[in-house]
């Protein structure tokens, strides 16, 4: 069977019969996994950090783009650049640091330095050491990534520059975005300091689809959702925003071009308290500046992913996490508290609390989705044919005439909507499209197979 | 220099030292509800996060911690999750082991007695067949209450913070 034939036959998508399967070895296979690293994380646009993080001139952070190392900086004239963080030495990391700030970058093994707009300052002693005429005329600065772009403070970097514009890959989803910054009173997002790092031993698919799952909550998290129902009932949830009667409860998801999809929920009385809620007076004033309709979705659960490793949760506080995968069985995530900037003292330790209550290893949600995708990764190995893990909502097809999206004013691929428990699994369709395109789009070029 | 204490001193040290091994003791045998009873109703059990290579959270207002509780009805919430048996975490429950050594005590105002020590936790996860261990500093305010010490503020560091898949209040 060639490259080809096989990963066409790992997404099996036939809207026609109503069917859509992904192979059990998509998730187990280490040779996928080094195609997926090679033509999906390091060859499309990755989120890498906000501008709010390295706001003076020469700070900087450092993260990774799949395996390869990335230096982020603000130089002197306060422009932002995206760097393989390598030396052009003897590829030693430039930079061993989480974050900082630092006008020169020096490379602890030989000396050469660089500046925080990426440029090699120093070669030590460059003219005793008898270097080709070659070396001299050659561009010895740090290597700038392919593409780098910046959507409302995300920076989002790309190794491979055939990508299109940032703002047409993130296309409709951009919408999404918004309504998160647009809870800021200077429309800016930031991090709350303490970024949490933690593994799970499973395959990145499965968080990947556990963002945009609606239908595992009550199982997986029936724990959590006993609590929330006791703190109600004793009266220590706080304010929780309610829906107006004329909306018709429901749950939903809009997907995207280039695999983002967003799922939402529309509940008559959240379970949740929210940040926003804390703090009438601004939310009156927010209301005059973004209307009705916004602050109606600004108030819903809204779970976003951006293609192919970032997650934008705003519920009851709002999560910033992405990931990469160290194997095809083990995966690394880091995830932020998302906050707007200037939001009240008080919202912002509602959105903190919040925040730890439900997410990371150690909040009383996520850490039961981790030990799940555990469970999913044994289970996968079985030789047992398709699940049927991607079928809920494909009776109805594409549902274009939505007025959820109209009233956003967004055109998605797909809207779809159903009863509170209706936990649609089409949303993850567009990003196994994605996946499947890219991966068949490297074989069908010929590249490096 | 050798410290020289007064009998009374020795014997709240001595207090302190008991609680922090009973406190463990507790976690490792999963007497969940005895555990939260060495606290106090309005104590303050903070595991913060780390800020970069070299510091921690100074202020959970601001910064975001691994857990963060403000009462110990907090702290029952999260025994109550374990112990419903509809958390997955908790199918099967990981076996822990405390290690508390390095126990120093000072004494504050209000007969306040702050205890430093060092913690290990080795865990082994029957569910996935996996041992790791978790380490770091404790640093316990413990006050005098009903004839006996109870916990006021617990402040975990969490030294090895890259987390594998869970974290809860028996792992630290």
């Amino acid at each position: 069977m060639s490259i080809h034939a096989s990963i066409s036959d790992l997404v099996d998508d036939r809207p026609g019969d109503q069917a859509f399967h992904v192979a059990r070895r998509a998730f187990t296979d280490p040779l996928i996994l080094d195609l997926e690293l090679s033509h999906i994380f390091e060859s499309a646009w990755s989120f890498v950090g906000l501008t709010t993080q390295i706001p003076k001139p020469h700070d900087y952070i450092t993260t990774f783009i799949g395996r390869q190392p990335i230096l982020l900086m603000r130089d002197g004239q306060g422009h932002v650049g995206c760097f393989l963080n390598t030396c052009r030495h003897r590829a030693t990391i430039v930079c061993p640091f989480k974050r900082g700030r630092q006008k020169f970058h020096v490379c602890r093994y030989h000396g050469w330095a660089y500046d925080s707009a990426g440029k090699n300052t120093i070669v030590t002693e460059m003219d005793d050491g008898q270097y080709p005429p070659s070396f001299k005329d050659a561009d010895r600065n740090l290597l700038r990534v392919a593409r780098f772009e910046n959507y409302r403070g995300l920076l989002f970097a790309s190794l491979s520059a055939d990508v299109p514009p940032l703002s047409d890959y993130l296309g409709d989803a951009k919408a999404f975005i918004d309504l998160v910054a647009d809870q800021s009173p200077v429309g800016e997002l930031e991090f709350v300091p303490g970024e949490i790092t933690y593994t799970f031993d499973a395959n990145w698919k499965l968080q990947f689809e556990n963002g945009l799952d609606y239908y595992h909550f009550n199982s997986t998290h029936a724990s959590y959702v006993d609590i929330l129902n006791q703190r109600a009932k004793s009266g220590t949830s706080g304010p929780l925003p309610q829906e107006a009667p004329d909306e018709t409860e429901g749950q939903g998801s809009f997907s995207f071009d280039h695999g983002h999809a967003v799922n939402w929920s529309i509940k008559r009385q959240s379970r949740y308290g929210r940040p926003l809620v804390t703090d009438p007076a601004y939310l009156a004033e927010l209301k005059v500046r973004v209307g009705e309709t916004r602050i109606k979705w600004m108030l819903r659960q809204r779970n976003l992913t951006i293609f192919p490793n970032l997650q934008i949760i705003d519920i009851s506080s709002a999560q910033l996490r992405t990931w990469r995968p160290l194997a095809v069985d083990k995966t690394e995530m880091t995830s932020h508290c998302l906050a707007p900037v200037g939001e009240s003292a008080e919202a912002r330790r509602v959105r903190i609390r919040n925040y730890e209550d439900f997410f990371n290893p150690s909040g009383l949600a996520t850490s039961d989705d981790n030990v799940m995708y555990e469970f999913c990764q044994t289970g996968y190995e079985a030789r047992a044919g398709n699940t049927f893990g991607h079928l809920r909502g494909l009776a109805n097809g594409p549902i274009s005439s939505s007025g959820h999206a109209q009233e956003l004013g967004i055109s998605p691929v797909e809207s779809a909507f159903g009863k509170p428990a209706f936990g649609g699994e089409t949303n993850f369709h567009p990003g196994y499209r994605e996946w499947r395109r890219l991966l068949q789009r490297h074989v069908d070029g010929g590249a490096d197979a | 220099m050798l410290e020289r204490m007064s009998p009374d001193l020795a014997q709240r040290k001595q207090a302190a030292v008991t609680i922090l091994f009973l406190e463990a003791r507790y976690l490792d045998d999963k007497e969940w509800d005895s555990w939260a009873e060495l606290y106090e109703p309005d104590a303050e059990y903070w595991a913060p996060s780390w800020l970069d290579e070299y510091d921690t959270a100074d202020d959970p207002n601001t910064q975001v911690s691994f857990i963060y509780h403000d009462s110990r009805s907090q702290l029952q919430e999260r025994i109550s999750r374990i112990q419903s048996r509809k958390s997955i975490t908790a199918l099967p429950l990981p076996r822990t082991l405390h290690m508390i050594s390095n126990i120093t005590t000072s004494e504050e105002e209000d007969g306040l007695v702050v205890a430093r020590s060092n913690w290990t936790t080795h865990i082994f996860d029957p569910r996935v067949q996996k041992q790791y261990l978790h380490f770091g500093t404790y640093e316990h305010v413990l006050k005098p209450s009903d004839g006996r010490l109870r916990i006021a503020r617990k402040k975990i560091i969490i030294m090895n913070d890259r987390i594998p898949s869970i974290l809860d209040f028996y792992s630290i």
